[in-house]
């Protein structure tokens, strides 16, 4: 293999792959990255056999070939490197790399050693192609309220499924739920992507990438976006069928200015945080008024208050962390915020038009 | 159709190294074979392509080193209940999605997840264990009374239930006995009994070899009995994920059952927030069993056997094995097995005969001086002070505690052990022997230092 590809170019593609690259399985060759030749290209790629990513960039190719390198140390020399031209030379399973006065050797393996990269049937599988800003929100929407906790993978992941003709995004940890509608659909998918896979998609995306093509097939699905590709397995298993727990309706609504509400949590969360980040929030209708209360027994208590079209008057005790969270990817000005009784769901809601996404937090026993 | 996969899985495994094999071998299995085609199942899209593309040519072979030698070999990705719809299953589980979204972050008790396998009912319990076969005496009623509260009401009484005291004195016996009689009274109950050695290396395996099902493992269950703790006291990462099991556990409701040589605040490597978690339950200690419950074990153990023992070759082995339930056991069977072999009655003399060497074999190491010297040591101070004319304290108790071991280990007269240490009085002796010996039945403190002081006179 011999080639010449510019410092930019090698350096994106390899901080972007090289972070999948591990050495936590058990198989050594997983921790480097595959260097390989397609047509006037180079592939750069790396796997933990879960999610496989790749790049794509341009070269000028003398000597086709391959070979696997290890991935942080070739990605932290080429960072290093001044912005020239980077020629790549593989001898006797070594690569060379020189640009300008800089040379190095870095011992690599054969790329036969290198796990095969799935592929993914374009004609069987179901396949959108989204605006990468509406892509990115849904994402970032719904992935803080997946779940960490691997002894239920199935909440691990993000919800992609298909429902009365729309394609929603949802995940829940079990104390909070979001839910985003994305495009329109005519087939029926069913699949719960690894946070992980996403968090890596959301990284993938540069200034000028404008949309994601998305491939879903039975196991797996396979994300492109310009010249890179990430494909992931699915997570095993069914998805509880939670919107029969989401109330259609609420006996106390709240339309707040969203900064405001921003504010008044962060600040109650401070005195909130010997309690668990537990805040009681009182909805009272005569004040048209919306307060929230935290106490810290050893430093102090708060109370906020702001100033909110309401219907109804109650009180509900919720974890300032979930609702800072919530309200911080929410769309637009103002937000709604609807609950029933101290123990029911507490819904908060984007009044933007067109946009369908809620999330649910669970109260706290007060 | 097993033992064929089996075969090719074995030959494989020792052609290739053991990291591609567990990660590309392992989970593999046999769907269906037929003389067109084989069907492998692989646990993913990773493994299916390299099955297809790199590894298919191997399989073939070793597949016709086996007599099998189909057109074809499929490799296909076995998913679990996608085709079943989606309502359907959570419902089967017995778990209302409605305890999807719970209240409180404390609160884990959803799960929607199957059992786990690998964990029998039994839950590596002895089922020879239970409490009909244990005797009870003053030295362990305590711990028996808590084990039956917990055994009858697991999760709710107390929680941790811990227990300590030296070896062989019947905590294993009595934590297998609360786990058979949780599974006899509801057989749907999970009891996992482990001892911590086998917690440290599964937790090994976990992390090295990224081994899953740990945490599934520990926990969904719901009595989880840990046997030896202070195995993992030195251990900072696996008390790391202990904590945390214990903490999931405890906050949903599970019974913890723990045991070890020590009380929690005396295993020095205990990290703090541990050893307050072990404390919140119950602590019990299990005394080596007096005279009277010495007995009552070997007749009981006699008649399992269905062998009537005489008061007194009882009596001859009880008064001689003091300290240790497990060594009594052993004399017992050595003499039992003696008799049977030889034809004769496992009488006194033949005990004495058989046993001669485990008499008074002990006393008569032990000088007073051993004693003396011992207890110093084990406070700390020297001869001198503990014989000398000191009062503070720190030397007073020692000083009674060696005066009560000199009279419970060797018999000595009062006079004689207030000699020993330099006391002209022996009503010092008297005073200071019925002092411990109250202070033992009182305090655990004393307690626990009289028993370690007197471990160390028999090593």
């Amino acid at each position: 293999m011999e080639l010449t590809v510019t410092q930019e170019n090698f350096a994106r593609a390899l901080s972007a792959v090289s972070r999948v690259a591990s050495n936590k399985t058990g198989l050594p060759i997983l921790s480097n990255i595959l260097l390989r030749t397609d047509n006037n290209r180079l592939l750069v790629a790396a796997t933990n056999l879960e999610i496989a990513t790749t790049q794509y960039i341009g070269a000028k190719i003398t000597k086709p070939g391959a070979l696997t390198i290890p991935a942080r140390l070739i990605s932290e020399f080429v960072n290093n490197l001044p912005k020239d031209t980077i020629k790549l030379q593989v001898i006797n399973n070594n690569l060379h790399i020189s640009s300008g006065k800089f040379t190095s050797i870095i011992n690599g393996v054969i790329a036969d050693e290198f796990p095969e990269l799935p592929t993914i049937n374009e004609a069987s599988s179901i396949s959108y192609t989204i605006h990468i800003d509406d892509f990115k929100q849904a994402v970032n929407q719904t992935i803080i309220t997946a779940s960490s906790d691997t002894t239920r993978p199935v909440l691990t992941g993000v919800y992609w499924h298909s429902h009365e003709g729309q394609l929603y995004l949802s995940a829940t940890d079990g104390y909070r739920l979001s839910e985003r509608r994305l495009v329109e659909t005519k087939s029926d998918v069913s699949a719960i992507i690894p946070v992980q896979t996403l968090q890596e998609a959301l990284r993938t995306i540069v200034e000028d990438s404008d949309t994601v093509d998305i491939l879903f097939d039975e196991t797996q699905v396979r994300f492109r976006i310009n010249d890179a590709e990430i494909i992931s397995r699915l997570v095993d298993g069914n998805f509880p069928d939670y919107r029969q727990l989401i109330p259609a309706k609420s006996d106390i609504n709240v339309t707040v200015n969203k900064q405001e509400f921003i504010r008044v949590t962060k600040i109650a969360g401070l005195f909130a945080r010997e309690s668990g980040g537990s805040v009681t929030v009182t909805v009272d209708a005569d004040n048209k008024s919306v307060s929230l209360h935290s106490i810290a027994s050893e430093y102090g208590e708060n109370t906020s208050e702001l100033s909110a079209e309401v219907t109804g008057s109650g009180q509900v005790t919720l974890n300032s962390r979930y609702l800072t969270e919530a309200l911080s990817v929410i769309e637009g000005d103002t937000i709604e915020f609807s609950f029933t009784g101290k123990l029911s769901p507490c819904i908060l809601k984007s009044v933007v038009k067109d946009v369908d996404y809620y999330h649910v937090i669970m109260p706290l026993k007060s | 159709m097993n033992a064929l996969w089996q075969s090719v899985l074995g030959e494989i495994e020792l052609s290739v190294s053991h990291a591609t094999f567990t990660t590309w071998y392992k989970k593999t299995e046999l769907v269906s074979q037929d003389e067109d085609e084989v069907v492998i199942s692989v646990p993913n899209i990773f493994a299916k392509k390299q099955f297809e593309v790199k590894f298919n040519d191997r399989i073939k072979k070793v597949l016709a080193k086996n007599g099998v030698e189909p057109k074809k070999i499929t490799y296909t990705i076995i998913v679990t209940g996608k085709k079943t719809h989606i309502n359907r299953e959570t419902t089967l589980n017995n778990n209302p999605v409605s305890q999807l979204l719970s209240s409180s972050p404390n609160n884990h008790s959803v799960t929607l997840g199957r059992p786990i396998k690998g964990l029998s009912v039994t839950g590596n319990l002895n089922p020879r264990y239970t409490f009909d076969t244990f005797i009870v005496g003053s030295s362990n009623d305590l711990a028996y009374t808590a084990s039956l509260a917990v055994s009858s009401n697991p999760g709710m009484k107390y929680n941790p239930l811990y227990f300590y005291g030296g070896v062989g004195l019947g905590k294993t016996h009595l934590m297998q006995a609360v786990g058979n009689e949780i599974i006899k009274n509801n057989p749907q109950t999970k009891v996992l009994y482990v001892s911590s050695e086998t917690f440290v290396n599964e937790f090994l395996d976990y992390i090295r070899f990224k081994k899953k099902g740990f945490s599934d493992k520990y926990r969904n269950i719901d009595v989880l009995i840990v046997d030896d703790m202070q195995f993992i006291a030195n251990k900072e990462k696996t008390q790391e994920e202990f904590f945390h099991t214990f903490n999931f556990l405890h906050q949903n409701n599970k019974q913890i059952i723990i045991s070890s040589d020590k009380p929690p605040r005396s295993i020095p490597t205990l990290t703090e927030r541990l050893r307050s978690r072990f404390e919140m339950g119950m602590s019990i200690d299990i005394q080596m069993p007096d005279f009277e419950t010495r007995c009552a074990i070997l007749k009981a153990k006699a008649s399992l056997s269905g062998v009537e023992l005489n008061n007194d070759t009882v009596e001859y082995l009880a008064t001689n094995i003091k300290t240790n339930v497990r060594e009594l056991e052993g004399a017992l069977n050595q003499l039992l097995a003696y008799a049977e072999l030889h034809g004769i009655e496992p009488d006194i003399t033949t005990a004495e005969g058989l046993l001669g060497s485990v008499r008074h074999s002990r006393p008569q190491h032990l000088t007073s001086k051993q004693i003396i010297d011992r207890t110093a040591k084990h406070f700390q101070l020297a001869i001198e002070e503990m014989c000398g004319d000191k009062r503070d304290k720190h030397i007073v108790v020692p000083r009674q505690i060696a005066m009560y071991l000199l009279r419970s280990e060797l018999h000595l007269s009062f006079p004689k052990i207030a000699g020993e240490l330099g006391r002209k009085d022996h009503t010092t002796a008297i005073h200071s022997v019925e002092k411990i010996e109250k202070a033992i039945k009182l305090d655990f403190v004393i307690r626990e230092q009289v028993a370690s002081i007197r471990e160390k006179l028999y090593v």
